[in-house]
């Protein structure tokens, strides 16, 4: 389903007119496998706190051409993952969450670049984090999984890139928290990045997206499934996560989207004049589908850590300021805002833009109209495109201009 | 070459004269990048343009310049003293909501300030104005008065008595005739097509 040309997550797409598989159609990566780099040795966070060894798993698309200088890695949202494009299966109901950018001819084009990307230190989709299995206990981490930061998912991203041989990333790409994590790599490894396109994110977030994750765990911590982080794989907070899930959703969208979708339309089974409080508007079933099928994807402990993670980030404090946190960067950064995104708003955006320049960076800021919130970065848009294929790839004009 | 193109290299002609090797340029209102490219080329500037439109900047990353989307007072704002080495105002300051506040707030945030624009004195526009008693079109304003931007028409004499108002000093004028081409030795208020000022405090 498309959601008013978002494509938003956990919602079928339906198949091709033709009946055609969807894996082959033209610009689809197609079927692709995710793989596991292991690192087997300890791993010190920022907290200070060390894990024996970790697991990442990854995606990557395309080539690596010759002299390893056409990576773009690619960096996901709070619930996203390694899956970004193709299909794992012809059978999937829905390929990667960024398929629409990344293939071959579109605006990440694979036949260009090889694309990387893996779930984050702290996931739950086959990287390590709280739902893994302890090796010294043999149960999962659970609440004694160490805290972790985005710096940590960059460092643990940069053992992976030095496994694979990278040296260098034609460029990073991420929106939300994956905007943080693509700032963080140019400021954190300057020599490696060369690009940098962060959308819809932010140099720390503001009280009110701080206080919206905070309803959300507390939704999770509040269910006595929690049962403070320690639950059994197949059971756990089922009902805190959902609420939490269908609340954080909304912040995802926008009044003027929703009410575009949703309207005040009933459901087909609402009953005329019921006082019930079953759901009766088509948007409460909307966000019951949401939750429910993130509940059998998404672990809560997982959940309560990366949302940690993005209330923790804050580049401001971490560095002094924003000029000195930008002062080691290399690469040029374009950041794109979304007029309508509520939680990480355009003036977020800007003042990242404003800072990198302020601090001497070769840095642009462009913003787009749409109305559809902070998951707007996943918008089908010609602009967008057409934005990210010329940063990418850059146009070289002979100057056309003769005194 | 069209009459627009040759009227667009005049600011990339006596600009790319006026800006230093290795500058941080502003350009305020700087549409699709041209004048940057130019002088990124010529002068190996670090240069950033400001717009308002969201193609305009598209076209600038496309070709490599760096710019930003947005109202330029609050990106002047962002800056301390003098960050930039220059700030350009080609043919723009007659489309700004309050010309004087962008061009004092321009002369803080960078060195110098260089501003182009189409003088409204000309003989010819005098007699456009006298003969056909209608909103003046010409090469450079092209549109009717319901598809134009609201625009504040000045002459080189206007802009000579805002900077004596305001103790703007003018180091560099070039005043060019209506070929824009020609420098304009005597009256420019009223033989002049165009002008050039470049500008500190």
């Amino acid at each position: 389903m498309i959601f008013n040309g978002l494509v938003t997550d956990d919602v079928d797409i339906p198949p091709a007119a033709d009946s055609a598989p969807r894996h082959l159609a033209e610009g689809d990566v197609g079927l692709v496998q995710s793989r596991d780099f292991v690192h087997a040795h300890p791993f010190t966070l920022k907290n200070g706190q060390a894990l024996s060894g970790f697991t990442l798993r990854y995606e990557t698309y395309g080539t690596l051409n010759a002299t390893r200088t056409n990576a773009v890695l690619i960096c996901h949202a709070l619930s996203g993952d390694h899956h970004c494009a193709g299909w794992h299966s012809p059978e999937d109901r829905k390929p990667g969450w960024w398929n629409n950018l990344i293939g071959p001819g579109k605006a990440v084009d694979t036949r260009r670049f090889y694309v990387v990307c893996a779930n984050v230190l702290g996931g739950c989709q086959g990287s390590t984090g709280p739902s893994s299995i302890d090796p010294a206990t043999g149960r999962p981490y659970g609440s004694s999984f160490p805290f972790v930061t985005i710096r940590d998912m960059v460092h643990a991203q940069k053992l992976l890139l030095d496994h694979l041989g990278i040296a260098e990333l034609h460029a990073v790409i991420g929106g939300s928290m994956g905007g943080m994590m693509a700032l963080l790599s140019a400021i954190e490894f300057p020599h490696l990045v060369r690009r940098v396109l962060a959308m819809a994110t932010t140099a720390r977030e503001s009280a009110q997206a701080i206080a919206f994750n905070e309803v959300g765990r507390q939704a999770i911590m509040q269910d006595p499934a929690w049962n403070h982080g320690d639950y059994p794989r197949d059971g756990g907070p089922r009902v805190g996560l959902a609420i939490a899930r269908m609340m954080a959703h909304i912040t995802y969208v926008s009044d003027a989207s929703m009410d575009r979708k949703f309207g005040r339309r009933k459901k087909d089974t609402a009953a005329a004049d019921a006082y019930t409080l079953d759901p009766q508007f088509e948007v409460e079933g909307y966000l019951r589908h949401q939750a429910q099928s993130f509940i059998n994807r998404f672990d809560a402990n997982s959940y309560l850590y990366i949302s940690r993670a993005l209330d923790e980030f804050d580049l401001e404090q971490a560095y002094g300021s924003l000029e000195q946190a930008f002062a080691p960067v290399h690469a040029e950064s374009l950041v794109v805002g979304f007029a309508s995104d509520w939680l990480f708003p355009p003036e977020q955006n800007r003042a990242v833009a404003l800072a990198l320049l302020r601090s001497g960076k070769r840095a642009s800021y462009a913003e787009l109209a749409t109305d559809l919130g902070h998951d707007s970065f996943l918008l089908q848009s010609p602009e967008l495109y057409g934005l990210v294929r010329g940063f990418l790839e850059r146009e070289s004009v002979a100057f056309e201009f003769t005194i | 070459m069209s009459k627009r193109i040759e009227k667009r290299t005049v600011d990339m002609r006596i600009i790319g004269e006026w800006v230093e090797k290795d500058a941080r340029v502003l350009d305020l209102g700087c549409g699709r990048g041209e004048l940057l490219d130019y002088l990124l080329q010529t002068k190996q500037v670090s240069g950033v343009g400001v717009d308002l439109d969201f193609e305009r900047i598209a076209a600038c990353v496309r070709r490599g310049v760096t710019a930003y989307q947005g109202d330029m007072m609050a990106f002047l704002h962002a800056f301390p003293e003098k960050h930039f080495d220059r700030v350009i105002c080609s043919r723009t300051v007659q489309e700004l909501n309050r010309p004087a506040e962008v061009i004092l707030e321009a002369l803080r945030a960078g060195r110098a300030l260089t501003v182009g624009f189409v003088n409204h004195g000309f003989w010819k526009n005098r007699l456009y104005a006298l003969f056909q008693g209608r909103k003046l079109r010409n090469a450079v304003y092209t549109t009717e008065w319901h598809e134009s931007r609201p625009a504040n028409p000045l002459s080189i004499a206007d802009f000579e008595a805002f900077c004596r108002e305001k103790n703007i000093r003018v180091t560099r004028r070039v005043h060019l005739l209506g070929d824009w081409k020609t420098p304009c030795p005597i009256f420019p208020n009223l033989l002049a097509g165009y002008a050039l000022y470049d500008l500190t405090k």
